[in-house]
């Protein structure tokens, strides 16, 4: 090295602040795709097609029937029963129970895992096979599945009726129920379904160690950067990276919000498949309560028009065995995880990558998703970044409202 | 010399050729294709394209000297590497004079897209395909 060349690399070092130990010299690309998971939390959500969505009362009427068991047929099953609000709105098993009887005990796995309903709001489709393209019209089918709640519409509005508070908190919230006798359902299972819709938008997951680390970058303050965990800070490099993960777990939810083959088994039962996402359009476009159906609400004058997606969705041949990419916030609390619940815990997930079969995967082309062979750390390191994700119990969601006078 | 003036002069014109195309949209997103001397300017709405949101295209088609305006335009978008398209299919309408507006695209995932504007056959005139290579993060 010439004697200019190592004054001036001297000047430099002399110059620049030092970078504190503890934080890995991320690159401009890095530090990009890092800041692009963020900021959280976003501006509040709207449920689409529900002009109730975001109105105080619509919110409480939704959280008192969320945890109202009597909507269900034996009266023994509420929302919360399977969306656990302890639990990260799971219920910790791989596969939710349904009854193999109707109104009898939840005896039976389903073919499915029940999925989170933290940030569902931020969501443009629900179902692991999207066949939803509103939370309230996601919220009519637990409602109404005889393997699940089994509810009756009569039953329900007599329910309503007869409670106070749920009588009044209605009353707020749609005005006056349906005249007795009133044959047509959608009049009251569409406006409650649309409470419901109203209070699930309001739940989101609270800032994690991983925000203060990617606002810490945005202000370049270094230093508060530092302060998360080395091995959580190894973990996101290769997240953003060689991994390949933040392909579709993109942006502050960590998902595109379509939908992925992992080359995860996808037979529900011996000798049935699962058709994922293809199942799911057909059945969204089959759906009288989707965004182009009567009873969704025009969205607000200026804003944009959340039926574009169900209008221009496509169905193709490889969504057969795609399920939905999950978002990453509050993962470790969201155990098992894929659509069966197939995988017990966040490391078997990780070994799912770390070896995963690309004959499996049926991609075309140049593969997204490769084997990650992790060395050393790197499985370690990996989890650290997806533990950080977590910022613990939302309690804030679960305040029970004041009595309705 | 005079022959680099003339290249000069020749990308010059070229130059004012692109900018001629679109000038209706707004200039900081416009973007172009050409094939075979017809041209194609388009801008995203919301703007700049956004990543994992449906945006549309206003789309501008500027044909070849003594050509006519096409009457309809087909717009899709794929990766190429990872040889899969969008999860939506777009929608077209043409509000005359070349102009045209596409809905319902999405790009659902960072990389390279390619945008494909197909032109049919018309008057004697081959069926057309224009495209344009677009990096998204």
């Amino acid at each position: 090295m010439s004697l200019r060349r190592w004054l001036a690399t001297a000047l430099l070092g002399l110059a620049a602040p030092a970078v504190p130990a503890a934080l890995l010299d991320f690159s401009d690309d890095e530090r990009a795709r890092i800041l692009s998971h963020g900021p959280w939390p976003p501006a509040p959500a709207r449920d689409p097609g529900n002009a109730q969505s975001g109105r105080p009362a619509a919110v409480a009427l939704g959280r008192a029937l969320f945890f109202e068991p009597r909507l269900s047929a034996g009266g023994t099953l509420a929302c919360a029963s399977c969306h656990v609000p302890q639990r990260g709105f799971t219920d910790g098993r791989p596969r939710a129970l349904g009854r193999s009887q109707p109104g009898g005990a939840a005896d039976t796995p389903l073919d499915r895992h029940t999925p989170t309903l933290l940030n569902a709001g931020q969501q443009r489709w629900w179902g692991w096979d999207g066949a939803f393209d509103s939370l309230w019209s996601q919220a009519l089918q637990p409602l109404l599945h005889p393997q699940e709640m089994g509810a009756d519409p009569a039953r329900i509005t007599r329910l309503l009726r007869s409670d106070a508070q749920l009588d009044c908190r209605w009353r707020r919230t749609h005005g006056a129920l349906p005249p007795e006798g009133r044959t047509d359902p959608q009049a009251v299972l569409v406006p409650l379904a649309k409470a419901l819709g109203a209070y699930v938008a309001t739940l989101q997951s609270r800032r994690t160690a991983f925000d203060q680390f990617r606002d810490a970058l945005a202000r370049g303050d270094r230093v508060a950067a530092a302060r998360y965990p080395l091995a959580a800070q190894r973990g996101l490099r290769i997240f953003i990276g060689r991994g390949n993960c933040s392909t579709c777990h993109a942006g502050p939810l960590f998902s595109n919000d379509e939908f992925g083959d992992i080359g995860a088994l996808f037979f529900s039962r011996p000798g049935v498949v699962d058709p994922g996402r293809h199942g799911g359009i057909t059945a969204l476009l089959a759906n009288r309560h989707n965004l182009l159906g009567p009873w969704a609400d025009a969205p607000a004058a200026g804003t944009e028009d959340p039926a574009l997606k169900t209008r221009h969705v496509l169905a193709q041949h490889r969504n057969f065995g795609e399920f939905k990419v999950p978002g990453l916030r509050h993962v470790a609390q969201t155990a098992p995880y894929f659509h069966d619940g197939q995988k017990a815990t966040l490391a078997d997930v990780v070994d799912h990558y770390d070896t995963l079969s690309p004959d499996r995967l049926h991609a075309d082309g140049e593969q997204i998703l490769k084997p990650l062979q992790l060395r050393g750390t790197e499985r370690a390191d990996l989890l650290a970044f997806l533990h950080s994700l977590d910022g613990g119990a939302t309690a804030a969601s679960l305040q029970p409202p004041a009595p309705c006078r | 010399m005079r022959r680099g003036v003339t290249a000069l002069a020749g990308l010059l014109a070229g130059a004012a050729v692109q900018a001629a195309c679109g000038d209706s949209l707004s200039a900081a997103h416009r973007l172009l294709a050409e094939a075979d001397g017809v041209q194609l300017a388009f801008a995203p709405r919301p703007a700049p394209l956004p990543l994992g949101r449906q945006f549309a295209l206003d789309i501008v088609v500027c044909p070849a000297a003594g050509q006519p305006q096409p009457a309809t335009l087909a717009v899709d978008a794929d990766m190429p590497a990872h040889r899969h398209g969008m999860n939506y299919r777009t929608t077209v309408t043409a509000l005359g004079d070349g102009r045209f507006r596409a809905e319902g695209l999405m790009f659902h995932m960072a990389g390279r897209w390619r945008l494909l504007f197909d032109l049919p056959a018309a008057n004697g005139q081959p069926a057309r395909r224009l495209s344009r290579e677009i990096d998204l993060r």
